[in-house]
């Protein structure tokens, strides 16, 4: 384990502030044309469990449909949890709504995948970064506008100018600037550099660990490159068909999966290292349908090590090897993968 | 005109020399591609990488002659010997889906969603065979059997919204592989697709590779899937080869500034974090922005070491000490001095996992490289503090 990961962990302790949690949140989506009904619905976050502390960085993974998406609006109050409930700094915010949410947006703040899509070409960087503030019902300064463009590595120059004189980088730092303009202490990133060429992507990553370090920000990291996640998460939660099948240190979760799907997902990763040898398992067969997802536990169909027992009922997050580590299987994984790696020989000329 | 690079086992199927593609636009003339060769054998893969911008797609359409008529060609493609820049539109329509043939990005664009999956598999066999509709149906499922479509005799009849989004990449790589090509050029095949699914397609690749012994040109921008496929890379940045060599040349001894900025810039899975990515400063320049000298140079943390020849002259590709076809495009090249100073203090930033052991290595490698006036070897690495960010 790196010291970066082992400090970072050791920093946050178990009593620290609670940014977020959320109990039991569920959101389905009912069908076009089909009246709503839970039969017939896409249960597309199915009974999520999660608890944000201040200062740590926490990344949710998963593949197209798993709900993480839906999970990061349901958390900032963008979309309505058909049940359980959302806190926000200790406050149950399930039911507020309209101007009463206002305090509440200024805890918490979303980045966008795609900063294209995301501001607007008609607004100059000056107007789209004092919206937030006006939405508080704030006046900013210039300096205190020009103070978040050095904040995010953009300097006063760029005030005036508008979304399109910019590459795909300093738009994502202008979201990114955006999102921090009410000072909050939680940003929700969705796919924040999926967007991003890899050059640029290092950058923007960077930008968020130093933001993290000067302001004590708390990120949620929805992402799906799982690599790009391991760089800067302290924790790890893992999403399959609208459910956490795992949750824990980043670093134990990646050293050791104990979930066959973290498993299956991480050793699928291709790494860039032409002589490294590594179990991989090749899942059989596509994500089942979050309309009707199986009965039990919801990866048995794709599972390597699946039993009788799997089609039963839904198994909850339970320790691993004590600690923080949870994992909802019957049959967890212990051991550590095994890599293998090219002679040493080779690596150098 | 640099030598083609030749692969060692067997003579190419298709060789590129020195390929420029300018787009004349309202704007003035835009160079995409300014001057690359490649070569790719029977069974081998090469992979072109770069970022958006670098001409990396640009090249491959070239090559297929799917390029726009504002588009101007100059160069050399041969295919088996046979030069496909000066065909008719007629003849490089028999070799197009025939001889060469494209898996695009995008499965979903890729597919006529009025046609039932089997229907356009058959139709692109029928398009290069004189058969009945009957055999090439039958031609068509055998395919789709063959690229891991289960009950592929139903299946043929659905339409492709009724496929999941690796299913329908299995169908874009069936409707490739139908007419059995010596080239298959892949362009980003897996990138919209879930890892899960992207490693069950690079799997279908490598075996049809081994069963038919097609080349493979595989154009990604991830590093990850070149380092698990690619037999050799070629290294692109705003049109022109920065890089090329040998798998383990690019990812152990990789020499351009550039080649080695993005291996430090990608995030790892498979290791603890590092506390820093490394980064390359600023963005990739649009093509043409960039006139003389070195086209990264913009980005470059080795140019004030180098000195004026970055900003004055267009480094060119310079063959690599060691064995192969290992070449990069850079003027550090030709000063020893500086590259093996930067060849130690880099490579522990791009070391391999649990570095320690390869450090010492390293360090007892280029050691005896003092004394000679070999050009520079051994990894460059822009460090952290030089990028600003």
């Amino acid at each position: 384990m790196s010291t970066v990961e082992q400090s970072t962990k050791d920093a946050i302790g178990q009593d620290a502030e609670e940014l977020l949690r959320l109990d039991g949140v569920k959101k389905y989506f009912g069908l076009r044309g089909v009246p709503f009904r839970k039969a017939g619905a896409v249960k597309a976050v199915d009974g999520v469990d999660l608890v944000v502390r201040r200062g740590e960085t926490v990344g949710l993974v998963g593949e197209s449909g798993s709900g993480k998406s839906t999970l990061a609006r349901l958390a900032t109050r963008l979309l309505d949890p058909t049940e359980g409930r959302v806190s926000i700094s200790g406050q149950d915010v399930t039911t507020v709504r309209g101007r009463r949410l206002r305090p509440v947006r200024r805890k918490i703040q979303m980045v966008f995948q795609d900063p294209q899509a995301s501001l607007n070409p008609r607004q100059s960087v000056g107007t789209i970064l004092t919206t937030p503030f006006r939405a508080q019902g704030i006046r900013p300064s210039r300096a205190e506008l020009i103070e978040l463009l050095h904040q995010v590595g953009l300097s006063e120059e760029h005030l005036e100018r508008y979304p399109h004189e910019f590459s795909g980088g300093q738009r994502q730092r202008i979201g990114i600037a955006r999102a921090l303009a009410v000072r909050p202490g939680l940003l929700i990133c969705d796919e924040p550099v999926s967007a991003l060429d890899v050059s640029v992507q290092a950058q923007v990553l960077n930008l968020l660990a130093d933001l993290r370090d000067e302001l004590g920000l708390s990120y949620v990291l929805v992402a799906h490159d799982l690599a790009v996640v391991r760089q800067v998460a302290d924790r790890l939660a893992v999403m399959y068909l609208g459910t956490i099948v795992e949750e824990g240190p980043a670093a134990e979760v990646y050293a050791a999966p104990a979930h066959p799907y973290t498993r299956a997902l991480l050793s699928a990763v291709p790494v860039p290292d032409p002589g490294a040898a590594r179990e991989r398992i090749v899942l059989t067969g596509d994500v089942p349908t979050p309309i009707d997802p199986p009965s039990g536990c919801p990866f048995r169909t794709r599972c390597y090590k699946v039993q009788d027992v799997c089609a039963t009922v839904r198994p909850v997050l339970e320790p691993v090897a004590g600690g923080e580590h949870r994992a909802a299987c019957y049959f967890p994984e212990t051991a550590s993968p095994e890599i293998s790696r090219a002679p040493m020989s080779e690596r150098t000329p | 005109m640099p030598e083609p690079r030749k692969t060692p086992s067997e003579t190419p199927v298709l060789e590129v020399h020195d390929l420029h593609v300018t787009f004349r636009t309202e704007g003035g003339l835009v160079p995409a591609v300014d001057g690359i060769d490649f070569a790719v054998a029977p069974g081998q893969t090469l992979a072109i990488v770069g970022e958006s911008g670098s001409g990396k797609s640009v090249s491959s359409a070239a090559v297929m002659g799917l390029l726009p008529s504002n588009a101007d060609v100059k160069g050399e493609v041969l295919l088996d010997g046979r030069e496909l820049t000066k065909l008719t539109a007629e003849e490089l329509r028999k070799v197009r889906g025939n001889e060469v043939a494209l898996v695009f990005q995008d499965a979903l664009s890729a597919l006529n969603p009025y046609y039932s999956v089997g229907w356009q598999v058959a139709e692109a066999y029928r398009l290069h065979h004189d058969v009945s509709k009957k055999e090439a149906n039958a031609r068509a499922v055998r395919m789709l059997d063959l690229v891991g479509i289960p009950s592929a005799a139903q299946r043929a009849r659905a339409y492709p919204h009724e496929f999941s989004g690796g299913m329908r990449q299995r169908v874009v790589i069936a409707m490739a592989l139908v007419n059995d090509p010596k080239v298959l050029i892949a362009d980003e095949p897996t990138t919209a697709l879930d890892v899960t699914v992207q490693a069950q397609i690079i799997q279908l690749l490598e075996d049809v590779q081994t069963e038919f012994g097609t080349a493979l040109v595989l154009i990604s921008h991830d590093l990850g899937v070149v380092a698990e496929v690619a037999d050799d890379v070629l290294v692109m940045y705003a049109g022109r080869a920065a890089e090329q060599g040998s798998v383990k040349d690019i990812f152990y001894r990789a020499a351009h500034p550039y080649s080695l900025g993005l291996l430090g810039a990608m995030p790892r899975v498979d290791v603890p974090p590092k506390h820093r990515l490394t980064t390359i400063p600023g963005s990739p320049p649009s093509p043409g922005s960039i006139e003389t000298g070195c086209p990264f140079q913009p980005r470059c943390a080795y140019t004030e070491r180098v000195g004026e020849r970055c900003i004055t002259e267009r480094p060119l590709l310079t063959p690599r000490p060691g064995e192969g076809n290992h070449e990069a495009a850079c003027h550090l090249g030709r000063r020893p001095e500086i590259a093996q100073e930067v060849a130690r203090t880099g490579i522990q930033e791009n070391a391999a996992p649990e570095g320690a052991p390869l450090q010492q290595s390293a360090a007892q490698e280029s050691a005896p490289l003092e004394h000679s006036a070999a050009k520079a070897e051994g990894p460059l690495q822009p460090s952290a503090e030089e990028s600003a960010l």
